[in-house]
C-alpha cells in the first residue's frame, strides 16, 4: 500500500485495493468517526485507517468486535456525525443485533456499513450470502463491482444515509475488497472535529413496543421512497446490444461478465444492478419487457434471480428466466470468467470448451505436493501445540481421551496437515460455548483453545458460563498480543490501540481470576518443556483449568525487533552432531526446516526466525544459534 | 491487447508489495490495470498467488484460464500449481528456489524412500505445456543487491525486459523507491538492475524484449 495515495490532495489517479478506495472515498465524504474489528477480507480498511491517522480529524477505535464497532458509529451518527464502519461476512452476524434495531431508529449523520461476502470461504468459515441483510433489517444495500465503484458508492452512501436517516450497507465480495485498479481521487473535503450539544440536536432513537409499531410503519414508507430513488441511480445502466437476450448481474460478476462476454464473442444487453435492496423495479421491468431470455449472474444465493422471476411474472410473463433455479450456474464456490462464460453458454445452448485446459493441466501437477496454511517460523503457537500434543499423550497413557475445541484464529490452522487436530471449530468464541455443552455429555476431557482477541470478542460471555455452571474443561488463551491472522491489529491484550496510541492493556489472567477461575496458570510458549506439565495438570483438574500461553505472534515481534534494530539471529543444525532423531521434524513441522542431500535437517537461514524452540527439542543438542559476530 | 501475468509463491516473499509497484507504475504510465490478489489466512508460508492484468480489454480481476502470457513464480513448486492459467507456448518466469511445505518434509521422515520434488522434475513437466521458460536464481541475486528479501524486485526487473510489459521503467523505479522502506531503496533499486540484466541472458533468448540502453 502507498498511504501517499491515500492521502493526496491531488485529484489524480491512482492505483488502489478496492479497500484503500473505500477509505479513500470515506475521507473525501469528510467522515469523523470509525471503528472496526479486522476481518478478512476487510482488514486493509482498517489498516489504512489507522495508517493514515493523525494526518486527518477522525476519530478511530479497533472494537473488541463487530457489534461494538457498530454501536461507536450508531452513537457518533446519532449525534450527526459521519462514521463508517466495515466487516467480515460473519462479523455481521455478530453486530446484526444492533443492525436490525438501527432500521427501526434511524440515524442522523451518515452511517455507512461495509459488509464484505466470502464467496468461496477462502478466509472464512462459511459462505455466507449478506444480502438477506439489507431487506430483513429494511437497510439499503450497495454493491460496487470495482475499487472505483467503492469509492464512489461510500461517498453516496453517506449522503443516501442522512436523506433518509438510515445507515446504509455496502456490500462487497472479497474479490472486489482484494481488487486492485486505477480509481480516480477527488478532492477532500475536510472540516473541522467538534463536538455538539445533544440537548440542542432535538433527536430521540428509542424503539420499543408501541414505539417500534409506529417506526416499522415509517421504515416501509421509507423503502418505498427509496426504491424509487434507486430508479435513478447511475449505479444501475445497462449495456445495450442488438439481441433479445439479456444478462442481469451485479458486483465483480460484472467484470466476469464482460470478460465472458469477450471469450464468448457474444453480444447481448446486459443491466449492471448497483443498488441491490430496495431494487429498482421500474429499471429491471424496463430492462426485461422486449427481452426474450434473460440469464442471471449472481454468485451465492439466487437474491437477484427471486426478484426477477417475481417482477417477471407481471412484466414480462413469457421471459425464460436462466439462473440457479436452471441448473446454468451454482450457489456453491466463486464465480470467475470461466464459471461465467460456461453458464451463459450452458444457458443459451452455445458451444464452450474454456475449462478442457483445467483438466490437461490436472496431470502436470500430480508430482507437487499440497500447500496447507501453516504457522509462520517462529509462531508461538507452534511451542504450545507441541507442549499440548505431549501432554495430552501422557493423560492418553493414563487413559484419559479428550475432546478438541477449535475457534477462529491462526490456531484455527492445527486442524491442517501435517496436524490435523480439531473436533468442532464453528466461529469467534464458540470452541468455550461449546466446551459448557458437550462437557456434560461426554467422557472425553474437553480442550478449549481461543487467541487473546477472540477472548475479548465472543469468548468471555461463554467463560463466565462455565465458572457460574461449574463446569469442567481445559481451556487455553493463546496470547499472542495482537489479532495475528487479520495482519497484528492492536487488541485489549496489548497497551496499545490504533496507530499505536496508548491504551489500557486488560489482564486476561485477572478477568479469569476476578469471575471465580481458580486454576489459572500463565506460561511462555516457547518453554515446550515445562509447559508439558502444566498442560497436564490442567487437563488432570477436576474443574474448569485456564492456561495462557503468552509469547507475541512471530511477525509482530519481528516487527519490533526491525524497529529496535535488533537482528533476527538465525539457528543452524551442526551436522557433525546431527544423529537423525528427526524429534525436530517429527513434532515441529516448522517452515523453515528442509531435509539435505544427506537427509540430515537443515534450516534455512532466510526463514529461520530464531526463535530457538527447535533447539530447546533437539536430544543431542545439535540444532544451534549463529553465532554473530560483535 | 492485455498482457496477463499470473504471479505466484509462498506468503512473505513480498507478492503483494510487488503488485503494488507495478500496480503504481502503470497508474503513474497512464496504463489501466486491474489485479485479483489471494492472500487472507496465515502470513506466511502458504500459497499466495495474483492476477496481474495490464491493458485495456482486460475487465475481470482473475485471468480465464489459459489467457496469461506469463506465469511468474517466486518459488519453483508453486509454479505447477496455477499451470492452467498459462497459455499454450506462454512464459514461465521462474524462480530456482524451493521451499518445501512441512507436509512435504513429514514424508521424507517417515519414507526413507520419499523424495522432495527436485527443480529438474518441474521443468521437465513444464517443457510439457512450454518451452519458453526462465529459470531465474532470484536468491542469489537478491544477495548480491545487499537485501536477502530482494527477490520480487528482481523478478519485476525480468519482468521490465519483455517487450510486452509496456510500463515506464522509469515509472517503475520511481514507484520502487516509493513502495519500499526508505532503507532498503538502493538495494531494491540495485535488485531491480540485476534482473533486468539476467532477463538479457536467459529470458530475452526465448521472446521479444527491449533492446537494452
Amino acid at each position: 500500500m502507498v498511504l501517499k495515495d491515500v492521502l493526496s490532495e491531488e485529484k489524480k489517479a491512482a492505483f488502489m485495493l478496492g479497500n484503500e478506495a473505500i477509505v479513500r472515498g470515506a475521507l473525501e465524504a469528510d467522515v469523523k468517526v470509525v471503528a472496526f474489528y479486522p476481518g478478512a477480507p476487510t482488514s486493509e480498511v482498517l489498516d489504512t485507517f489507522a495508517d493514515a491517522l493523525g494526518n486527518f480529524d477522525y476519530q478511530m477505535e479497533i472494537a473488541t468486535n463487530e457489534k461494538v464497532a457498530l454501536e461507536i458509529c450508531a452513537g457518533a451518527a446519532f449525534a450527526g456525525v459521519r462514521s463508517l464502519t466495515a466487516m467480515k461476512s460473519v462479523g455481521t452476524n455478530v453486530a446484526s443485533d444492533t443492525l436490525f434495531v438501527l432500521g427501526y431508529t434511524g440515524v442522523k449523520g451518515g452511517l455507512v456499513i461495509v459488509m464484505a461476502d466470502d464467496p468461496h470461504a477462502h478466509s472464512s468459515q462459511s459462505e455466507q450470502d449478506g444480502r438477506f441483510f439489507g431487506p430483513n433489517a429494511y437497510i439499503p444495500m450497495l454493491e460496487p463491482s470495482s475499487p472505483q465503484e467503492a469509492k464512489d458508492m461510500v461517498k453516496k452512501a453517506f449522503e443516501i444515509s442522512e436523506r433518509h436517516r438510515v445507515p446504509v450497507i455496502i456490500r462487497t465480495v472479497t474479490r472486489v475488497n482484494h481488487q486492485s485498479s486505477i480509481v480516480q481521487l477527488d478532492e477532500m473535503n475536510r472540516s473541522e472535529f467538534k463536538k455538539v450539544k445533544w440537548k440542542e440536536l432535538n433527536e430521540e432513537y428509542t424503539t420499543l413496543g408501541e414505539v417500534a409499531r409506529r417506526k416499522k410503519l415509517k421504515m416501509l414508507e421509507r423503502t418505498v421512497k427509496l426504491a424509487e430513488e434507486f430508479d435513478q441511480s447511475e449505479f444501475n445502466f445497462t449495456k445495450k446490444a442488438d439481441s433479445d437476450v439479456g444478462i442481469i448481474t451485479s458486483s465483480v460478476s460484472y467484470l466476469h461478465v464482460l470478460e465472458a462476454l469477450r471469450m464468448l464473442n457474444l453480444k447481448v444487453n446486459v443491466l449492471k444492478l448497483g443498488t441491490t435492496y430496495p431494487l429498482p423495479q421500474n429499471t429491471i421491468k424496463n430492462f426485461i419487457k422486449d427481452l426474450k431470455k434473460v440469464v442471471v449472474v449472481e454468485e451465492l444465493s439466487p437474491y437477484l434471480e427471486k426478484e426477477l422471476c417475481a417482477i417477471a411474472k407481471d412484466a414480462n410473463p413469457d421471459l425464460e428466466i436462466f439462473g440457479k433455479k436452471t441448473g446454468d450456474f451454482s450457489e456453491a464456490r466463486e464465480y470467475n470468467p470461466n464459471v461465467v462464460a460456461r453458464g451463459v453458454a450452458s444457458a443459451l445452448g452455445l458451444e464452450y470448451g474454456g475449462e478442457a485446459i483445467v483438466e490437461e493441466a490436472k496431470k502436470f501437477k500430480e508430482a507437487i505436493p499440497a500447500r496447507y496454511p501453516t504457522f509462520c517460523a517462529g509462531c508461538p503457537h507452534r511451542g504450545t501445540f507441541v507442549a499440548l500434543n505431549q501432554a495430552l499423550k501422557i493423560q492418553e497413557s493414563k487413559g484419559q481421551q479428550h475432546y478438541f475445541s477449535n475457534d477462529i484464529g491462526c490456531y484455527s490452522m492445527w486442524i491442517y496437515p501435517p496436524i490435523s487436530r480439531g473436533d468442532s471449530s464453528l466461529c469467534m468464541g464458540a470452541s468455550v460455548g461449546v466446551a459448557n455443552g458437550i462437557s456434560h455429555v461426554i467422557e472425553e476431557r474437553v480442550v478449549a483453545v481461543v487467541g487473546d482477541s477472540t477472548f475479548f470478542h465472543a469468548a468471555m460471555p461463554a467463560l463466565v458460563n462455565a465458572v457460574h455452571n461449574g463446569n469442567k474443561f481445559t481451556m487455553l488463551v493463546l496470547d499472542n498480543s495482537v489479532t495475528a491472522m487479520t495482519g497484528q491489529q492492536f487488541n485489549p491484550s496489548t497497551e496499545f490501540t490504533a496507530g499505536g496510541r496508548q491504551g489500557k492493556k486488560i489482564s486476561i489472567e485477572g478477568f479469569c481470576r476476578a469471575i471465580g477461575v481458580e486454576f489459572v496458570e500463565i506460561v511462555d510458549s516457547y518453554d515446550v518443556k515445562n509447559n508439558v506439565e502444566v498442560f497436564r495438570k490442567a487437563l488432570e483438574y477436576d474443574g474448569l483449568a485456564v492456561v495462557i500461553c503468552r509469547r507475541e505472534c512471530a511477525l509482530y515481534g519481528d516487527r519490533n525487533k526491525r524497529r529496535r534494530g535488533e537482528k533476527i539471529v538465525p539457528f543452524y543444525v551442526d551436522k557433525d552432531m546431527c544423529k537423525r532423531p528427526y524429534v525436530c521434524l517429527r513434532t515441529f513441522y516448522c517452515p523453515a526446516y528442509e531435509l539435505d542431500e544427506d537427509r540430515q535437517p537443515r534450516i534455512s537461514p532466510e526463514l529461520c526466525d530464531g526463535c530457538s524452540v527447535c533447539s530447546r527439542l533437539c536430544p543431542i543438542h545439535s540444532v544451534k544459534r549463529t553465532e554473530v559476530k560483535a | 491487447m492485455s498482457l496477463n501475468i499470473f504471479i505466484c509463491g509462498v506468503g512473505g516473499q513480498g507478492l503483494v508489495l510487488l503488485t503494488t509497484v507495478i500496480g503504481n507504475a502503470c497508474a503513474k504510465s497512464g496504463v489501466k490495470v486491474v489485479t485479483g490478489e489471494m492472500y487472507g489466512l496465515s502470513q506466511r508460508s502458504g500459497a499466495v498467488s495474483v492476477h496481474l492484468r495490464i491493458g485495456d480489454d482486460a475487465f475481470s480481476p482473475l485471468i480465464p484460464y489459459g489467457e496469461a502470457d506469463v506465469l511468474l513464480s517466486l518459488e519453483a513448486i508453486e509454479t505447477l500449481r496455477y499451470l492452467e492459467y498459462l497459455k499454450k507456448d506462454g512464459v514461465v518466469l521462474m524462480n530456482k528456489r524451493i521451499m518445501h511445505p512441512p507436509i512435504e518434509t513429514s514424508k521424507l521422515v517417515a519414507d526413507k524412500e520419499s523424495k522432495y520434488v527436485a527443480l529438474d522434475d518441474i521443468v521437465a513437466k513444464l517443457k510439457g505445456w512450454t518451452q519458453n521458460i526462465a529459470v531465474v536464481d532470484a536468491l542469489k541475486l537478491a544477495k548480491e543487491s545487499g537485501n536477502v528479501r530482494t527477490e520480487n524486485t528482481v523478478f519485476l526487473g525480468c519482468l521490465s525486459a519483455l517487450e510486452a510489459f509496456k510500463v515506464d521503467e522509469k515509472d517503475i523505479r520511481e514507484s520502487i523507491s516509493e513502495a519500499v522502506p526508505k532503507k532498503t531503496v538502493e538495494q531494491n533499486l540495485k535488485a531491480f538492475d540485476l534482473g533486468k540484466q539476467n532477463a538479457h541472458g536467459s529470458l530475452c533468448t526465448l521472446v521479444p524484449c527491449r533492446a537494452l540502453p
